[in-house]
């Protein structure tokens, strides 16, 4: 992987976001609209206020979970673009799963083994692309993509069909009773999906720096050529690399059911992964800046939606400013990769 | 009613005629992205271009009543949107994906931002309709007469794309330099061709299509704009630009594949066939991963796909 002084890329992350918002600012005044009193709206609600900083980390937890995935993919230079399509095949699983076991077994153990099941989900969704490529070196970027609109359709008819909650109107599985959900961090009403996310990208940062996969993907990563030649069997690390990401985006499925929608439903896709993918390519691969990134990511869908139900913009107005921050970070790349003198040609990056 | 209306000369045209309406979005988008991947650039961002075409073609045609001036915008908002990202992914040399991830994630935010602004929560619909353009003799021909050649100019230009992007990319000196450029850009560089200037007007060509496919689905096929009305499309393009090979005679069929199952979907269930649409939607997904395990895989990508060219760094 390319290094870059952290100090640049915290400075370069930072630009790009003042420079969406000023440019977010040119669009709200076009319009005719108060660009002062939408960021007040926005900043003041989102993380200024119990509401605004209680749903910005509940939404945090399952952000962390699919970086922490996508983390170790992209190190790895394999491009996992399925996520919606593993957090689905997750989440459902979960959805179906869950009222049973937690009826029947003490709530800890149905809680451990629905994140299990969510994991295993996600991993399952990703097993057809990580095969195909090890096996034949069919490109993952198509297959994963692929696998999300499979696992979109094939979702909607299990909620619409077999799955389904024959005792309510909207089709999705049954509902999981408030006491059968995940319990909150002590003294706040945030569950604990996010302290299970922070666990999730610091095993990921271990594994990647400290172990001798994290060390064979990194060598893959950088250089194929070179990782076959220093024997390091490519197929393995690539097939273990894809599921475990895989599983993650299952898990982070199981923690929207478990800890906030308490069901499955029809229709429903948070649509975290191409939200993402840009997001951890904006921390640079690192799962320590996915944090404080995947904050503001949260902050922004959260302190949107408040400011505007009080300001009256549209909700919309927070995607393009998301937009914005990564075609303008992708364009400090340029400059940060000229700063550190280097000029480049490593695959898509 | 039974399986054998499958078979009525009105059903086929209903179907099909509408599936190749349905599909010209998705093939013109992808007739660009052909040209886009053979250089040597992999846009993530069409669906965000396909959609802001759609938009901008909906509101200037609504406001100015012209279809023409419609179609228009949404080639010149295609035109814009691929000069950014060419600049960023050529010149600039930064990273395709997130590139691509960000005009979509902007073109989503910013249409459904704008259209909320201008509308409020009213769904206008198009005073005026795409007129079609029924071409004598050809199409009193049974069956697929009336479904081919009664169409709108659009469908008719994206027929004739086909063969002309075919004969440009294999028969012509420029076609042999895009190939060059998307295969072996050193090579090609050492031989004279300017690299970058290849790419950036494949670049140029499949964000124009985009554009026109997006304002296409918004004011030819439908005649309103919802918010992500382009479902994907934009990523079913790349894939089907995977399964026809890059040759635009066989993304045709991935096309039609695609247009087909759609309409399939919807007219089974008329016909009172019982099953989930879901599972006719998801077939063609399936199809290409399939067909890439049994075909790709003997075949090739452009081998210099997603990565930047810089002099000196072969």
């Amino acid at each position: 992987m390319i290094q870059i002084s952290r100090y640049l890329s915290a400075i370069s992350s930072g630009l790009a976001i003042l420079a969406a918002l000023a440019t977010g600012a040119v669009l709200l005044l076009t319009v005719g609209l108060n660009p002062a009193r939408v960021y007040y709206e926005l900043f003041s609600r989102g993380m200024a206020t119990h509401l605004g900083i209680t749903e910005t980390l509940i939404k945090m937890a399952p952000i962390l979970m699919v970086s922490s995935g996508l983390i170790l993919a992209f190190r790895a230079g394999l491009w996992n673009i399925g996520i919606e399509g593993q957090f689905l095949i997750g989440a459902i699983l979960v959805g179906w799963a869950a009222p049973t076991l937690i009826r029947v077994l003490p709530h800890g153990v149905a809680l451990l083994i629905l994140g299990l099941v969510g994991f295993l989900g996600g991993l399952l969704w990703a097993v057809i692309p990580a095969v195909l490529k090890a096996r034949w070196g069919l490109n993952e970027i198509i297959t994963t993509l692929m696998m999300n609109f499979v696992g979109l359709n094939l979702t909607t008819w299990l909620v619409k069909g077999p799955l389904r909650d024959q005792t309510v109107v909207p089709p999705q599985t049954p509902v999981i009773p408030l006491q059968g959900r995940l319990p909150f961090v002590p003294f706040t009403r945030i569950h604990i999906g996010l302290v299970a996310g922070i666990i999730c990208i610091l095993a990921i940062y271990i594994i990647i720096k400290k172990t001798t996969f994290g060390f064979q993907l990194r060598v893959l990563g950088e250089n194929r050529k070179a990782a076959i030649h220093s024997n390091i069997n490519v197929s393995r690390v690539t097939i273990l690399v894809l599921l475990i990401s895989g599983g993650f985006a299952g898990l982070a499925g199981a923690n929207d059911v478990l800890g906030v929608k308490g069901l499955f439903q029809a229709e429903w896709n948070p649509g975290y992964g191409f939200a993402s993918i840009p997001l951890v390519c904006l921390a640079n691969f690192n799962g320590l800046a996915v944090i404080p990134l995947s904050y503001f990511f949260s902050f922004l869908i959260v302190g949107g939606e408040l400011m505007s139900r009080a300001a009256g913009v549209p909700i919309f107005f927070v995607q393009v400013i998301e937009g914005l921050m990564f075609l303008y970070f992708a364009g400090g790349e340029y400059f940060r990769k000229r700063k550190a003198g280097i000029h480049g040609a490593s695959i898509l990056l | 009613m039974g399986l054998l209306s499958f078979f009525d000369e009105a059903f086929f045209v209903v179907l099909f005629g509408t599936s190749l309406r349905a599909s010209t979005p998705l093939l013109l988008a992808a007739l660009g992205e052909t040209y886009t991947e053979r250089s040597g650039i992999l846009n993530l961002g069409i669906e965000g271009i396909m959609l802001s075409g759609a938009f901008g073609g909906f509101v200037v045609a609504l406001f100015t009543e012209s279809i023409l001036c419609g179609f228009i915008t949404g080639v010149l908002i295609g035109l814009v949107l691929a000069l950014i990202t060419g600049f960023l992914t050529i010149t600039l040399r930064v990273n395709q994906i997130v590139v691509g991830l960000g005009i979509t994630i902007f073109g989503s935010g910013m249409t459904s931002f704008l259209f909320r602004i201008l509308f409020g929560t009213r769904f206008p619909t198009l005073p005026v309709m795409a007129t079609k353009m029924r071409i004598p003799l050809v199409a009193d021909i049974p069956y697929f007469g009336e479904a081919i050649f009664n169409q709108h100019l659009v469908v008719y230009l994206a027929l004739a794309l086909i063969p002309t992007l075919h004969i440009l990319l294999y028969w012509t000196n420029f076609g042999l330099k895009i190939r060059a450029v998307g295969e072996n850009p050193v090579s090609a560089d050492a031989a004279g061709v300017n690299v970058a200037r290849v790419r950036h007007i494949c670049l140029l060509l499949g964000g124009m299509l985009a554009g026109l496919g997006g304002a296409f689905l918004a004011i030819g096929d439908l005649s309103f704009f919802v918010s992500n009305m382009t479902l994907g499309r934009g990523f079913i393009a790349i894939a089907i630009v995977m399964l026809g090979k890059w040759n635009p005679y066989w993304v045709l069929l991935g096309a039609i594949l695609f247009g087909v199952t759609q309409s399939l979907s919807s007219g089974l269930q008329v016909l009172g066939v019982d099953v989930r649409p879901e599972f006719i939607l998801m077939l063609p997904y399936v199809a290409v991963i399939i067909a890439l395990v049994f075909i790709a895989r003997n075949t090739f990508l452009p081998s210099a796909l997603g990565v930047p060219y810089r002099r000196g760094e072969g």
